[in-house]
């Protein structure tokens, strides 16, 4: 049996053989790394980041329904100031999606990823900022301070989500850990209220706070958490 | 060899871009119809569908003036006017019209504020304003429209319109004791 492997293995034919399916198997490999790439740019991306425009305003009422809630003005901006921090740090080049050595339908079909991209950054801003009152401006003010320095500064890829990794996970903890278990439950009565617990009844309607289900904070966590996945799996560039 | 699996490759990469496309669309108009709609919960969103789909089919109506009101919800509403049941009446006028762009049934509307609003002794102001209100949507939409309901003893929107303001207007009149004998129009 050992004999028959090393005339096999010495037989130029053999070898001819092997050489030849090794290379088509070496020759097949780029393709299918282009392929999962395509899909992961045109599929898998805009899901990710749809996923996380869908999620990033979806709150839970106490009695457990949806609240829709709509991105301000201000995440907007922001999502806009996120996109050129992006562009400016390298994460996005411009030319690498857009050019004209391009077909139109690439163009386009790259277009409509940024879109989602853009989407899923505004989302992500409405779903750390608080939803209404003094927190909310606060909020958006330390948000508005650490993206305007952030425009002037010098970046790189790796600082950028250093940076974005830091600011969300604060906001994150900010509005859905300690403002969270400030906001006094819905539905007791003023008595119940001034009783049970007054001074999370004062901050509550002192800061105009919200009054959300705890699954909502799981659902944010989710949504903060896909949308940095989906930009740590973001190309920089689409030539090849 | 390799030309060909180039070929294959640009072929299938636009069939990729093409499904992304679409993907995105489709999703994005979900995404933007939950909050569009708002449903409260995942058993509302057939129904909030249904409801959007509907609304989109009426301004399109609107859009290429193909729009016309639900006769069989009109004539609900007429039925429920003429046996007095006001709100009723409204509620079918406002599923016959849901546009508010026919002239007849937003007329009807106003006359059913005047007559739920009307009173012997003095009228629930409330709903005088509401009817006068109706009647702007109606001048808005047809300046020279004329009842052709017997039914009325006030056929054109000025009658109307008169016949409101004098009900909101404070007057000596409205302490003369012989106005209890005055009849709704």
């Amino acid at each position: 049996m050992n004999d028959e492997i090393t005339k096999e293995t010495h037989d130029p034919v053999f070898l001819e053989d092997r050489r030849e399916a090794a290379l088509k198997v070496a020759a097949k490999q780029p393709d299918q790394v282009n392929l999962n790439s395509l899909y992961l740019r045109y599929l898998v991306l805009p899901a990710i980041f749809l996923t996380v425009a869908l999620l990033g305003g979806l709150r839970i009422a106490d009695d457990g329904a949806f609240v829709f809630f709509r991105p301000a003005l201000v995440c907007l901006i922001f999502g806009t100031i996120l996109l050129v921090l992006f562009a400016r740090s390298g994460v996005l080049r411009l030319d690498g999606w857009f050019s004209e050595s391009f077909t139109p339908l690439k163009n386009a079909a790259n277009g409509f990823v940024i879109a989602t991209l853009f989407s899923a950054a505004v989302q992500a801003f409405n779903s750390l900022l608080p939803e209404q009152g003094l927190t909310f401006w606060i909020v958006a003010f330390c948000f508005f301070w650490t993206l305007w320095n952030n425009l002037f500064a010098d970046f790189d890829v790796r600082k950028l989500f250093r940076s974005l990794g830091g600011l969300f996970g604060l906001a994150f903890v900010t509005k859905y850990l300690i403002l969270a278990n400030l906001t006094a439950p819905a539905g007791r009565t003023w008595f119940e209220a001034l009783t049970e617990n007054p001074g999370q009844e004062a901050i509550t309607r002192l800061l105009d706070l919200p009054r959300y289900s705890g699954t909502t904070g799981y659902i944010q966590f989710f949504a903060v958490g896909l949308f940095l996945l989906g930009l740590y799996l973001f190309p920089s560039t689409t030539r090849e | 060899m390799y030309s060909k699996d180039a070929g294959i490759i640009a072929m299938k990469e636009e069939y990729i871009q093409i499904l992304g496309i679409a993907v995105v669309l489709i999703y994005g108009i979900f995404v933007v119809f939950l909050y569009a709609a708002e449903p409260r919960s995942l058993e509302e969103i057939p129904s909030k569908a249904i409801e959007t789909v509907q609304n989109a089919a009426t301004k399109g109506q609107v859009m290429t003036g193909t729009y016309e009101i639900d006769q069989s919800k009109f004539d609900e509403g007429l039925n429920a006017f003429r046996q007095n049941n006001f709100v009723l009446a409204r509620d079918s006028f406002a599923k016959a019209d849901p546009e508010r762009r026919d002239a007849e049934t937003q007329y009807y509307v106003a006359y059913s504020f005047y007559r739920q609003g009307w009173g012997r002794l003095s009228n629930d102001d409330a709903m005088f304003k509401q009817a006068l209100e109706s009647l702007e949507r109606v001048n808005f939409i047809d300046k020279n429209f004329r009842s052709d309901d017997a039914d009325l003893q006030l056929r054109t929107p000025a009658e109307l319109k008169n016949e409101l303001e004098e009900g909101l207007r404070v007057t000596a009149d409205d302490f003369n004791p012989l106005k209890v004998l005055r009849e709704r129009k």
